[in-house]
């Protein structure tokens, strides 16, 4: 019986992407079709919070066999998904309505873009809940094509270049990935014969066993590969373009979701790694890249002059935050990564939201060219700035409390050097991300513009994300908390045995 | 028996290595497919008979599939899509490193990957020795194909070399990762060719060329 409804649950969460996607194809009609996608995210939200409720209090749930392994870890990816696939599904509507009017896709473009909005959801679902470590990563490199073919939907040179550099630069970052799991697959056959060698429960189980130069090589592999996925420096050279690119709603999936599936697939070998050889050989890894990552985005958003290429390289930061939080280990630590990846979820769609409607408003992407936002659409305006105070880590929004954990952990834990080398980055990246933003806020728009916000849909979805971030910031939810300690838990070696 | 079939093991690697310089030495875009038809016909056969040692059935299906998508199907959609291309575009004309110098840096790769499987701890039997090198050396020539190169013809190539030597790995070291995620691995190298196939005409189409030079706009400054 138990059995039976973690399989439907199971099911009922990736059935919604593959008939919402059917009936996109056969529907065809603009309206419809958008409204068809909005339902899908929505049932899957509610299945993502029923699962998420169940796991909470029962911890882990197998289904199919054991295809499929659902802990809390898997959960607080699969909340980010959910959250941010809805919150874009209700954006996409008013923002690809208003390309359409534009011009710029017309109806093929938009059958083919929710048709790759809802395959695009169901790829990133079965990444977290996959047990088997090749279905994760076969599901990852999906998740890559579908991508590019969301971004490559426009026309425009940009949009092809940025979507032929992350076709490329993303596959042969996975290809490494994929020699690393065929290197922890072989451990896994050297150490024991049964039958579950290649999902990551057998492989945890039996990593005691391991050949230690066999998994350091491995992790190296997992670490470039993935790491390349997960926008870490210094393989993040395609991010940039691709995230700044994609469609608005794209850009915040892809952004604010895909790199955690990224990172989820570096924190399982990280788990694997660190309990066969102990946590220190991955952790200095982590702590290094990270270190380089918010170094070089913080360069890059000093020198920036495009708006969403600005929250692109933000996200690398991010990304360069929540892999240090992981190496610095220790529960305390690693809860910080685990909010940090739930608070940069939030707040990232949310701030691509406000600036694909602030693109089509002001009909440029350059920082020089949009003055005085707060003028010519107050509401999103605020929303823009919160947004961005969030994002830089300013009390008393939510980022700065996951922050706040993860650099006191470093101190913690010993790290002095990288500790103070990341909070000086990030003082640079606070200053300069302010002053962009407050630029683009405040002051006189330099041509006469109507005053007037993007329509409703718009703000909604930013309304939504906007209180989240203002809410977690003061307040997390106490299911909200266990789930991410317990996830914690799993990542520092005590969730299983 | 033993001998005869070392020899076979051998030979066939040999083979495999050699159609891959075939793609390092030549300047067109037909050249390249013909070399990657070959390589990939020879790395059906090294899968099945990696299937006919180990007695895995599972394998041959693998081989099967090998053969069919790799050495027909992806040929044909590529030679599909580019035969509207003009002529030059499918041409390397100026690559960053000389052909002859080419030859010399995959020939070092090659050495490079036989010293580095010998510094990792496997389980030492026919097939790892074997193949395990080779795959290892397509692995890099891939990467080198992919980054020497200016067409962007050639770096499509170069990540089929790159997959080729990741599907050899795979089957040398752990005689295959399970059917299901090889028939996963397949479809997603199908599906990617395809998109593959699209932005390239879309780019000869914008950019009226397939110089990855030309790929330059976005940038930082």
């Amino acid at each position: 019986m138990d059995a039976l409804i973690s399989n439907l649950s199971i099911l009922f969460l990736l059935l919604p992407p593959i008939v919402g996607a059917g009936l996109v194809t056969v529907l065809r009609k603009k309206r419809t079709i958008g409204i068809i996608t909005i339902c899908t995210a929505s049932l899957i939200l509610i299945q993502v919070l029923l699962l998420v409720s169940r796991i909470v209090s029962e911890k882990t749930i197998t289904a199919f066999g054991d295809a499929f392994y659902v802990d809390s870890l898997s959960a607080v990816i699969l909340l980010s998904i959910s959250v941010v696939g809805f919150v874009a599904a209700l954006y996409s509507k008013n923002y690809m309505g208003r390309q359409y009017d534009n011009g710029t896709v017309d109806d093929k473009h938009i059958v083919r873009y929710y048709q790759g909005f809802n395959v695009f959801l169901l790829t990133m679902l079965v990444v977290p809940i996959a047990n088997n470590l090749g279905i994760m990563w076969v599901m990852l490199e999906a998740t890559t094509l579908v991508s590019v073919l969301l971004i490559m939907l426009y026309f425009k040179e940009n949009a092809i270049e940025a979507a032929w550099k992350y076709l490329i630069i993303a596959t042969v970052g996975l290809s490494f990935a994929l020699i690393g799991t065929v290197f922890f697959y072989y451990a896994n056959i050297n150490a024991n014969t049964s039958e579950d060698a290649m999902n990551w429960t057998g492989m945890v189980h039996h990593a005691k066993l391991f050949d230690p130069n066999l998994v350091k090589i491995a992790f190296v592999f997992i670490l470039v590969g993935f790491g390349t996925k997960a926008g870490l420096a210094p393989m993040h050279t395609w991010l940039p373009d691709a995230h700044s690119e994609a469609p608005t709603p794209v850009s915040a999936v892809l952004s604010g979701v895909l790199l955690n599936c990224a990172f989820y697939g570096i924190i399982r070998f990280h788990i694997v790694s660190s309990a066969s050889i102990g946590p220190e050989f991955s952790n200095h890894l982590l702590i290094i890249l990270a270190v380089v990552s918010i170094g070089i985005a913080a360069a890059s958003i000093y020198f920036q002059k495009d708006m969403k290429r600005m929250l692109a390289y933000s996200s690398v930061e991010h990304m360069g935050l929540i892999s240090l939080g992981i190496g610095f280990g220790g529960l305390f630590g690693i809860y910080g990564a685990m909010l940090q990846i739930v608070n940069h979820a939030m707040a990232k769609p949310l701030m691509f939201f406000a600036s694909g409607s602030v693109s089509q408003k002001y009909e440029a992407k350059a920082m020089s060219k949009i003055k005085g936002i707060i003028k010519v659409m107050p509401v999103t305006g605020i929303l823009f700035l919160i947004g961005g105070l969030a994002l830089v880590g300013m009390p008393p929004f939510n980022v700065f409390l996951s922050e706040f954990i993860i650099l006191s952990s470093g101190f913690k834990s010993g790290q002095f050097i990288a500790t103070s080398l990341v909070i000086l980055f990030l003082v640079v990246t606070f200053a300069v991300f302010l002053r962009h933003l407050l630029k683009m806020i405040f002051g006189n728009p330099i041509s006469e513009m109507k005053k007037g916000e993007m329509g409703k849909l718009a703000i909604i979805p930013m309304a939504v994300l906007c209180s989240l971030v203002v809410i977690f910031g003061i307040y997390i939810p106490v299911q909200l908390q266990t789930l991410i300690q317990n996830a914690s838990t799993i990542i520092s070696g005590g969730g299983f045995a | 028996m033993e001998t005869i079939q070392l020899d076979v093991l051998t030979i066939s690697g040999a083979i495999l290595l050699i159609a891959t310089f075939g793609i390092v030495v030549t300047r067109g875009f037909m050249d390249w497919l013909n070399a990657y038809r070959y390589q990939s016909m020879v790395l059906a056969g090294v899968t099945a008979i990696i299937g006919y040692v180990t007695g895995i059935w599972e394998i041959y299906i693998a081989a099967g599939l090998t053969l069919v998508i790799k050495s027909i199907i992806i040929p044909k959609v590529l030679t599909y899509v580019t035969r509207k291309l003009e002529i030059e575009f499918k041409l390397e004309t100026n690559p960053y490193v000389s052909i002859r110098a080419s030859v010399i840096i995959s020939a070092l790769l090659v050495a490079l990957s036989y010293f580095l499987i010998q510094q990792i701890p496997f389980k030492s039997d026919q097939i790892v020795n074997a193949y395990l090198p080779v795959s290892m050396a397509q692995f890099f020539i891939g990467l080198f194909v992919l980054v020497n190169r200016r067409t962007v013809l050639s770096q499509v190539v170069g990540l089929l070399i790159i997959e080729n030597g990741l599907f050899l790995f795979a089957m040398a070291l752990t005689h295959g990762v399970s059917l299901l995620i090889e028939i996963g691995i397949f479809v997603d190298i199908l599906v990617g060719i395809l998109i593959s196939s699209i932005l390239l005409f879309r780019i000869s189409r914008t950019f009226d060329s397939l110089d990855v030079g030309k790929l330059e706009n976005l940038r930082d400054d």
